[in-house]
């Protein structure tokens, strides 16, 4: 008697559920519609949450402002690039947003909007992702989606090109190692470091980073005496920090950690052997980036941070031009102060305009015709190089990975402008192996501390006042 | 089952089914119970009185090792169970009730019923359903609620059942598990007069190879069942005898018999 | 039916919608389900199975990449793989529980919510196992019937719904049990269950170990289906999410699991692309608060879920009364007797 109503009572929810399934099915169906063969559908990724939210509208409206120059599309809202746009076509193709990715820069969440992207809205093209786990995990997912395409965003981990190697992800911005190039040399020249320690974030990036670092600086002689690894997000680095030699024992220190964890390092730093000193620190981009150079500038300045493939002071037609179009095509990104060209050499900007510029290129190529599920387009991207890019040509290798020039700066608070940096040092064209030297993922302990010189290593040029020696 | 009860007695010898020395259980500096001893003999009845707060069910929790004494040893059978887990005492052949019939409320009136048999018969953990072993369970403890005839409600959920009812249901999942020693807290608390006359019915009636502990402050059913009484006030015993010792004791009345009419409401 | 209408799906809707979504839906689903087990059956609010889940998805990515995938990458058999995550899992579980089993209520639920950040932060700065980074490429290492599923779609979305209706049916029977029935028992009065002669803290130790394999199961199908796993899976974040859909479906009844993991779903998809939400404050990063309200809106209608107002509107409809199974658990054990008589 009880098992029958049970039963009942079974059956009947098993309707309810049925019936809420079909509803949302054809909620699915209308939300999809009809996929036509004409319209070129892109999708766009950033991060809306997370470290990097700031940086959200400035991310697509750096790709959207490449769209509108080379593609005609029309912003739908200068002041907020998130709106979208309208119109634009290439070969009589039109050109169409199908939505725009809020990840958090974390790989899971990527992966989940991914999907929904190319899946539910059925893109047949991606600009993104921001940031580096993000990226690989997206690269594998493009590795099993054959006729999606990808361009990257200003994702910077070394292994979404070098060892994923997926034939139709395609990145045309430097990666977390390049864009550290020189920086050791620098160490070596001008401030006579012979031997130095590194601390640096234990993951993805911040290997890539230090990497980039105990690469150049070995080549130029330098000797890496320790590498210290906390973990990413930490907020008490009193430990690790003790774990560096102090410097009576090392000419100076490298630092390769994240946005956020770099001011209460070095304050830790501080509190276990006194005041810094410029000429002691060399620091990645987060020395810069994400408002920590209004922290720790005034108590670095001079010191010596390494580049993002950019630089703000930078002069040259290439460079007006470029910031006289981010100017044209939007009048801001918020959250962030200051008008678009404010962030022309800010990755986030710089990178995700290079992208889609160079997608739009070769779209141009293949008149738009993607029909062959994109063989003919990502061969095209392939092939794609900006000679014009503002901050020196980019060109891919074999792995799909732009090889581009990089830039040194030093911290200086007296510059005007956004960023409390100068560019110091040119680099000519940086590849992602570092000419071979590099042909595993970076890691806690890898690469090894090598004498060997790189391709660069002498040829760096000086940049005095934006221009280049 | 009455021949068997019998002869594990036997096999007992002399050993009281119960035996307090000195037990004590303090709450912070309360002394609910402060130096009790006591002795109950196989098969006997027995029943505690005493005045609200004077230590019966903290004495009662002590024996069935839900609380743990501060003082003094527990012997059941001969065996010390002091520092024995409640679980185990249940497995030596004690049983009980609560006087707020503490009950599975989410289960059905056999599954809470077959669940104090299998509490006994061991095999908690098996994960799987033995057909005939089940029903052979199920089929014990539909009997036993035939006995405290609840067995109209046996598939109802116990948390819909009316007080007495309630009662009902854990007389018989105390019956059920075919105890040596069966404690009962106040079994006839908060029943009308009809029903207090079939629990004490059902008490009589009892196998008399069953060891019987009760509670009781309603002296129509504590002194008709019991063959002796212990009376405990302010966490000691003060008097012990038959009942009719207990009916002339002065003291007892003075404490205690004075609120009879009270229970009788 | 409503088996049939899942079994029909990949004929009946589109592939997003059957791959992404419902394969989904029933990870969710039997994840939520081991939840709704521990809380429903044994009274145990566990905030661990989404951390449980992750740790099956570590153990499978770990074992069975290659190459220069990170964390171990053993290139193991994906079978193994597969008994490795449940077997290192239910151990987790096994002693986790054992560590958890002695404590109720919220404390229970504290050590269970500890080991959540726990493992997040552990996954996350032991870069041995992938660290920050996670494991990737796990779609490629799926065993041989199930295949590639970017390929054979259809292969996980089966084996997932399979998987599904196998735990719904496993834990109805299980709870038949003598060991189910004493563990509802023991949801019920704790201390009552010890002196029947049960022993309360193995039983709902064994109960949280077979949780924790329930949890594997999810995890296993997630790493299948995500391609990836990494500490973010398992972050509080994930934790809250498992929690709504348990909540959102009832946690009195067990199909609530699939049902609450349907609507979290398609709600985390599609409400996004409701046009003119984003008119009333709800743009695309604050789809959870949307997903918020939702979930307020259904505890605040019906404190048992979508399965309590389904089972209300189908009882007014039947006229018919009382309900299966498990009432409302009991908050934790009660103190032995200690009120005087009420007179
Ligand atoms: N868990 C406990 N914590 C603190 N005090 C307690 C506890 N249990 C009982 N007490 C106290 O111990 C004393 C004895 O209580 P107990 O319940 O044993 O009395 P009783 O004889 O059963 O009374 P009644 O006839 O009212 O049931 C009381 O003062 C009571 O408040
Ligand atoms: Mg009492």
């Amino acid at each position: 008697m009880k098992n029958v109503r049970k039963r009942h009572r079974l059956w009947l929810s098993a309707g309810g559920l049925a019936l809420g399934a079909v509803v949302a099915a054809v909620f699915a169906a209308t939300a999809v519609g009809r996929p036509s063969a004409t319209p070129l559908k892109i999708a766009i990724m950033s991060d809306c949450q997370g470290a990097f939210a700031a940086n959200y509208e400035q991310d697509i409206g750096g790709a959207i402002t490449a769209f509108a120059q080379y593609a005609g599309v029309k912003p739908k809202n200068p002041n907020k690039p998130s709106a979208g746009w309208t119109g634009g076509s290439i070969g009589g193709h039109p050109l169409k947003l199908v939505g725009i990715g809020c990840s958090n820069d974390r790989a899971d969440t990527a992966i989940k909007e991914t999907k929904r992207l190319m899946e539910q809205l059925g893109a047949d093209i991606m600009v993104g992702p921001l940031s580096g786990d993000e990226s690989v995990a997206i690269a594998n997912y493009a590795k099993a989606h054959p006729s999606k395409t990808f361009v990257n965003g200003t994702a910077g981990a070394w292994d979404t090109t070098a060892v994923v190697k997926a034939p139709n992800f395609f990145r045309f911005n430097g990666d977390g190692i390049q864009w550290n190039a020189g920086i050791g040399d620098l160490a070596v020249r001008k401030l006579h470091w012979k031997k130095a320690a590194i601390i640096m974030d234990d993951y993805s990036f911040g290997y890539a980073s230090g990497a980039g670092m105990v690469a150049d600086f070995c080549a130029a002689g330098g000797t890496i005496t320790k590498r210290v690894f906390p973990p990413l997000n930490t907020t008490d680095y009193s430990s690790f920090v003790r774990q560096l030699p102090p410097p009576s024992q090392v000419d100076g220190y490298f630092s390769a950690v994240g946005g956020s964890g770099t001011p209460p390092m070095l304050k830790a730093f501080e509190q276990a052997y006194g005041k810094l000193k410029a000429s002691q620190w060399i620091g990645n981009l987060f020395f810069f980036s994400s408002g920590a150079d209004k922290v720790i500038g005034p108590e670095l300045d001079g010191a010596y941070v390494g580049g993002f493939g950019s630089s703000p002071d930078l002069k040259g037609k290439n460079v007006t031009k470029y910031k006289k179009i981010l100017d044209k095509w939007y009048k801001k990104y918020p959250p962030l102060a200051g008008k678009a060209s404010d962030h022309a050499a800010d990755g986030f900007t710089y990178n995700y305009y290079n992208n889609a510029w160079a997608l739009v290129k070769a779209l141009k190529v293949v008149k738009g015709n993607i029909s062959d599920g994109g063989k003919k387009l990502q061969a095209a991207l392939g092939k794609t190089s900006l000679p014009d890019a503002a901050y020196g040509a980019i060109r891919l290798d074999k792995n799909r990975q732009a090889i581009q020039p990089q830039y040194s700066y030093r911290m200086d608070v007296k510059t005007p402008g956004a960023l409390a940096i100068k560019t110091v040092q040119y680099i000519p064209p940086v590849d992602q192996t570092f000419g071979g030297a590099i042909h595993s993922p970076p890691g806690r302990t890898y690469p090894p501390c090598a004498h060997k010189k790189l391709p660069w290593t002498g040829k760096e040029k000086p940049v005095v006042n934006g221009v280049i020696k | 089952m009455t021949e068997t009860a019998a002869d594990e007695q036997a096999v007992a010898g002399v050993a009281p089914a119960l035996r307090l020395r000195g037990v004590g259980r303090r709450f912070g500096g309360l002394h609910a119970v402060r130096s009790v001893d006591l002795e109950v003999a196989p098969g006997e009845r027995r029943a505690i009185l005493g005045p609200n707060g004077a230590g019966k069910t903290t004495l009662f929790n002590v024996i069935a090792g839900d609380l743990s004494a501060s003082s003094g040893s527990v012997e059941l059978f001969g065996q010390d169970v002091t520092h024995m887990p409640s679980r185990h005492r249940a497995r030596l052949g004690l049983a009980r009730t609560y006087q707020q019939s503490r009950l599975l409320l989410g289960l059905s009136v056999e599954d809470s019923i077959y669940l104090s048999i299998l509490g006994v018969a061991g095999g908690h953990l098996r994960p799987v359903i033995l057909k005939r072993r089940d029903r052979a369970i199920r089929q014990r403890a539909r009997e036993a609620a035939r006995r405290v005839a609840i067995e109209h409600k046996l598939a109802e959920l116990v948390g819909s059942l009316s007080h007495g009812e309630h009662r009902q249901v854990a007389v018989a999942m105390a019956l059920a598990s075919e105890p040596k020693i069966l404690m009962l807290d106040e079994p006839a608390s908060g029943l009308s007069r009809g029903e207090r006359l079939l629990v004490t019915e059902l008490l009589l009636g009892l196998d008399r190879a069953i060891t019987l502990i009760l509670i009781e402050h309603d002296m129509d059913v504590a002194l008709r069942v019991a063959e002796r009484v212990t009376m405990m006030h302010d966490g000691n015993v003060i008097v012990e005898g038959t009942p009719d010792e207990i009916r002339a004791n002065e003291l007892v009345h003075e404490l205690y018999l004075g609120r009879q009419h009270y229970a009788d409401e | 039916m409503v088996l049939v209408v899942a079994l029909l799906g990949p004929f009946l809707f589109s592939d997003f919608f059957t791959h992404t979504l419902l394969t989904q839906v029933f990870w969710y689903g039997i994840a939520a389900a081991s939840l709704i087990f521990l809380f429903g059956y044994g009274g145990m609010v566990s905030l661990a199975q989404v951390s449980l889940y992750g740790i099956a998805g570590f153990v499978v990515g770990n074992a069975v990449t290659t190459g220069a995938a990170k964390g171990q990458h053993f290139g193991l058999d994906p079978w193994l793989g597969v008994v490795l995550a449940i077997v290192i899992t239910t151990l987790i579980g096994l002693v986790l529980g054992a560590l958890a089993s002695r404590s109720f209520g919220i404390y229970f639920l504290m050590l269970t919510l500890t080991f959540a950040v726990l493992t997040n932060y552990f996954f996350g700065q032991v870069t041995v196992f992938g660290g920050f980074s996670g494991v990737s490429g796990i779609q490629l290492h799926t065993p041989g019937v199930i295949g590639n599923p970017n390929i054979h779609p259809n292969r996980l979305y089966y084996v997932a719904l399979g998987t599904s209706v196998a735990v719904y049916l496993l834990i109805r029977y299980v709870v038949r049990t003598p060991f189910g029935v004493a563990l509802q028992g023991i949801r019920d009065d704790p201390v009552r269950m010890s002196s029947l002669g049960y022993n309360v803290t193995l039983h709902r130790t064994l109960a949280f170990a077979f949780g924790a394999f329930i949890s594997s199961l999810a995890g296993i199908l997630f790493v299948w289906w995500n391609d990836h796993v990494d500490p973010a899976s398992m972050d509080l974040s994930a934790v809250i999410d498992l929690l709504v859909i348990a909540v959102i479906g009832g946690l009195s009844r067990l199909e609530g699991a699939w049902l609450g993991a349907f609507v979290f779903v398609i709600l985390n998809n599609y409400l996004r692309s409701v046009p003119g939400l984003g008119h009333v404050g709800i743009s695309p990063e604050r789809f959870h608060t949307a997903i918020g309200i939702v979930f307020l809106v259904i505890v605040l209608v019906s404190p048992s879920g979508l399965m309590g107002i389904w089972e209300r509107l189908r009882n007014r409809v039947a006229g018919a009364g009382g309900s299966i199974g498990s009432a409302p658990p009991g908050e934790g054990p009660r103190e032995p007797d200690s009120q005087p008589a009420a007179g």
